[in-house]
């Protein structure tokens, strides 16, 4: 890994951040002794096992519960018929943040079991028992009586007039004011703008659904004392997963305890609440104990979400010197029976196009809920678009860089300012590093032989914005500083990067510093790890109370004795009008393709990031390699793929979704060009999910510059790459 | 076994103790003994054995210490490992042998013990992530993986430790290719794997010194 730290005003060193530091909590990682929720052991308590439902959509006609009841060692057992909790961020928010207006308001409800049942995995009963084997018999002993209903898999497909409708207002998904409207953007006269084009390309790209298939499978426990609710949960977000079971099961937040110590992976999957946290609940207040529900790997992968399929139809028009004019996009996305996400698509507006119109329909199908995967609505998006940009060089005869360097975005709106622009510094960057005049092949597919490399390059602009959080510190009487923070972790470091945040701003080593996180009894607010905007946000908040704190100091002098002091923080910063904060990328490609097997491997790949400044950069590399590796996942494996007939999910697991492996995991090249714009804590800008989001575009690009066919639907699998060259 | 090593094991046991005390969950007791002690009482697991299903008391060496314990049939060995001995580091992601997230040593050799039943080890040695340091020394992969931060959100890290200690058994001085093929049965969503590669070579590097290798 190399950084740059750029002139002018080049950054000045910090003494704690910046400096790779091994995590605060890799003891416990490396020994065994972090206790994830699945690790989690309460005396009494029971273990719960979901049943889902076999059918893609049918109508429960009946349950019949007597004989799994009979059961010894069966305490509870729920259904929809005694269960009528509401799963708001599951759906209703039609895509916007979940709230108490939209609770009241929508028309979609998803409930934690659900009748009609809308995909296969849709939770029909759940089942408490004092062995999770007797739950599982039990489990089988449930006798469901289903009316099966017309399904519809394929978005294209759900939109047409004969296409089975999955809910009463048809298969358009429903926004928040229960309008079923595709998300519409336009700027500038698109029609005008293609009239008087020199020339107009148009094409179409598809991407699959892709499974966040983090690690750790869902597991709850759940426990109540009195009136007070304790949940043990995987999730990346404690505060708003406590406000959303609080009003799931209708109970003041401050009845509800989250607690999340360790948890195997998120990806936005574990944002919030989860159905198995309002399960468990059920279940343990039902059955006076505490319960322990735990996912197999089958239902976290068809139970719970991943990335949205989407289907995009590109029109773009170019002028006589190679600008890009307009931009035309018209697009569907598959988001399952339940609107778990808006279902947009990011990457037009990384063009600096006058004129652009998209037009993007969010449909249901009978397939797995989509909904947060890394960068939601980005590396879909940019796949589509860059591709389509790459096909439109080669076309005009322009090298792909250059014809980015061309029409790439440099203000985010007429009137806007970027805080720093280094989009130009990071391709210039990656293209030097990767030697692209190199292994860029001028003519596609020109190698000799059937072993052909090729090259390809994507760039990015990506949102890094600003906002409120909240951290509380307090110092004893024996020099050690307590953090209080309620973040989790995701897998990212964000406890390390809070503690090293709170070194500097306090100006003491980091030994010194103490960090609780992770439980809504002991931690303020914290915006939650999704977005990447934790250090952005969180940490910005630690260094504001760190400041209160030194004020504190040195006006009353270092407690003594039993005493305290403490400072708390709530920062919200805004960007000012017409500022927008970005991070910004490059990341070049080389792959080899087997033209007689079909074979894709990636043999070289660099990444050239601006994420403001860098933290830690001992993890911040991980978080680049990690994610870029999960975009060639995207790009050349996963795919979660459905009997037409049945509607079964054939490919639910990590085998058969082929999620990358070792042998998959070529050396991730990274390069930070670092700038402190001023906003965020020390500078930092938004990281976690950069890495995914450019991955799928770069490769598809070197896919098709090795074998001068382009494949236009992800994954790029063998049968795919044979097929374009047939 | 050493007496050495079994001081180490208990030394392992008595800090997760504290640390599951920490978090307020039940404890698990444990019945160390000797493992040339044939008296030994069996133990009650954490989770309650069904007294309707089939039922079988092994002898299984854990980190160095011999247990009797009273298991159902059906359970796998990780099953015994977490829920009966209370050894939570040994982790589950799949149930089914994809993923290596359960990896442990069944006498030495790497297995997935999702896919073993507990039946399988009576008479024979386990190893866990948990027997991997000794006492407050970690083994050379542990420290390896820290300083690298091979691990993101940890899930998979027993998994991946307990394959790169196999690896390293068989084979001192690993290439960069040899690690990805020992360790491509240990899955990582994180997709931390250039980590995870490159710790182990920092591992396997001090056995080279020693070794008077080709460094």
């Amino acid at each position: 890994m190399s950084r740059q730290a750029n002139a002018p005003g080049a950054m000045a060193p910090l003494t704690t951040v910046g400096r790779s530091t091994v995590r605060i909590d890799a003891l416990e990682r490396v020994t065994g002794r972090a206790t994830y929720t699945g690790d989690v052991q309460l005396p009494g308590m029971l273990y719960a096992r979901v049943l889902r439902s076999p059918h893609p959509h049918a109508r429960i006609r009946s349950i019949d519960v007597s004989k799994a009841k009979a059961l010894p060692g069966v305490s509870a057992i729920v259904t929809h018929e005694n269960c009528k909790v509401v799963w708001g961020a599951g759906s209703i928010a039609g895509g916007a943040q979940y709230n108490d207006e939209i609770k009241k308001n929508t028309k979609q409800r998803r409930y934690a079991f659900n009748n009609p049942v809308r995909f296969v995995g849709d939770p029909v009963a759940a089942v408490a028992a004092t062995s999770r084997h007797l739950a599982e018999e039990a489990m089988h002993l449930i006798v469901v009586d289903f009316e099966i209903l017309p399904h519809v898999l394929d978005h294209e497909e759900a939109l047409k007039a004969e296409a089975p409708s999955i809910w009463p207002e048809g298969n358009l998904c429903l926004n928040a004011r229960n309008e079923a409207q595709p998300i519409a953007q336009k700027r500038g006269n698109v029609d005008q703008a293609f009239a008087a084009a020199n020339r107009v390309f148009e094409d179409r790209y598809s991407t699959a659904f892709v499974h966040n298939a983090q690690m750790e499978p869902r597991a709850a426990v759940a426990i109540w004392e009195g009136d007070k609710l304790t949940v043990y949960t995987p999730t990346g977000g404690i505060a708003n997963c406590r406000h959303d079971i609080a009003r799931d099961l209708g109970i003041a937040d401050d009845k509800v305890r989250v607690v999340t110590q360790y948890m195997g992976g998120n990806f936005g999957n574990k944002n919030q609440n989860q159905d198995a946290d309002l399960i468990a609940a059920v279940l343990a207040k039902e059955a006076a104990a505490p319960v322990k529900l735990e996912f197999t790997r089958k239902d976290d992968f068809i139970g719970m979400h991943g990335k949205w399929p989407t289907t995009q139809y590109y029109k773009v028009a170019t002028t006589a010197d190679g600008g890009v004019s307009a931009i035309q996009l018209r697009a569907v996305s598959g988001m399952g029976p339940y609107r778990k996400n808006s279902g947009t698509l990011a990457g037009v507006e990384l063009y600096a196009c006058p004129n652009i119109g998209t037009n993007i329909s969010p449909v249901y199908t009978n397939k797995t809920v989509s909904g947060n995967y890394r960068g939601p609505e980005f590396p879909q998006g940019f796949f589509g678009i860059q591709s389509m940009m790459d096909d439109v060089a080669y076309q005009l005869k322009i090298d792909p860089v250059e014809f980015a360097i061309k029409n790439m975005v440099r203000r985010p709106s007429e009137q806007g300012t970027f805080t720093n622009y280094s989009l130009p510094e990071c391709i210039e960057t990656g293209a030097r590093l990767f030697d692209w005049k190199t292994r860029w092949r001028r003519q596609p597919g020109s190698d000799a032989g059937p072993i052909k490399r090729g090259a390809g390059f994507s760039f990015m602009a990506f949102r890094s914005g600003v906002g409120q959080s909240s951290a509380v510190i307090r110092l004893d009487a024996k020099g050690i500083y307590t953090v209080f923070v309620g973040v989790t972790d995701v897998g990212a470091g964000a406890k390390t990067t809070m503690a090293m945040i709170a070194a500097e701003a306090l100006g003491v080593p980091l030994s010194r510093v103490h960090l609780v996180s992770g439980d809504t009894d002991k931690c303020p607010y914290s915006v939650g790890e999704s977005g990447s905007r934790t250090t952005i946000q969180t940490g910005q908040a630690v260094i504001e109370a760190a400041r209160d704190l030194k004020q504190q100091l040195a006006a009353k002098g270092a407690p003594t004795g039993d005493a305290v002091l403490v400072a708390s923080a709530t920062p919200s910063p805004r960007m000012e009008a017409n500022k927008v904060r970005n991070a910004f990328g490059a990341h070049f490609v080389e792959v080899e393709a087997d033209v007689e097997s079909g074979r894709v491997r990636v043999t070289k790949y660099v990444t050239v990031h601006d994420s403001g400044r860098i933290m830690n950069p001992l993890t911040a590399k991980g978080q680049i390699q990690g994610a870029v590796v999960q975009g060639i996942g995207m790009t050349l494996h996963e795919d979660m793929i459905y009997d037409r007939a049945s509607g079964q999910p054939l490919t639910a697991g990590f085998y058969y979704d082929r999620i990358p492996t070792h042998l998959d995991a070529p050396e991730i090249e990274v390069t930070f060009v670092e700038h402190d714009d001023g906003y965020g804590a020390y500078g930092a800008k938004s990281l976690g999910e950069s890495g995914i989001v450019l991955a799928p575009g770069a490769i598809a690009n070197a896919v098709f510059n090795a074998i001068g066919r382009r494949v236009k639907d992800l994954p790029i699998t063998r049968d795919k790459v044979l097929g374009v060259l047939a | 076994m050493s007496n050495k090593d079994d001081t180490s094991a208990r030394d392992v046991e008595v800090s997760r103790r504290e640390f599951i005390e920490g978090t307020s969950a039940a404890l698990v007791a444990v019945t160390a003994v000797s493992a040339l002690d044939a008296q030994a009482p069996v133990r009650a697991p954490a989770i309650s054995v069904d007294p309707s299903v089939p039922r079988t008391t092994i002898r299984v060496t854990v980190n160095g210490v011999a247990h009797r314990v009273e298991v159902e049939d059906r359970w796998t060995l990780v099953e015994l490992l977490r829920d009966g001995l209370g050894l939570t580091g040994t982790k589950i992601g799949c149930d089914r042998g994809e993923c290596g997230a359960c990896t442990v040593h069944l006498d030495g050799k790497a297995v997935y013990s999702c896919s073993n039943l507990a039946v399988w080890a009576d008479g024979r040695k386990v190893d866990t992530v948990e027997g991997l340091a000794t006492g407050d020394r970690l083994h050379p992969l542990q420290q390896a993986f820290i300083e690298h931060d091979a691990a993101q959100c940890g899930f998979c890290t027993s998994g991946q430790l307990m394959s790169a200690k196999a690896l390293l058994a068989a084979n001192p001085h690993p290439t960069i290719e040899q690690i990805r093929a020992g360790l491509a049965g240990n899955l990582c969503r994180c997709a931390n794997y250039n980590r995870y590669v490159e710790s182990v070579m920092a591992a396997a590097s001090p056995a080279r010194n020693t070794a008077g290798g080709d460094r």
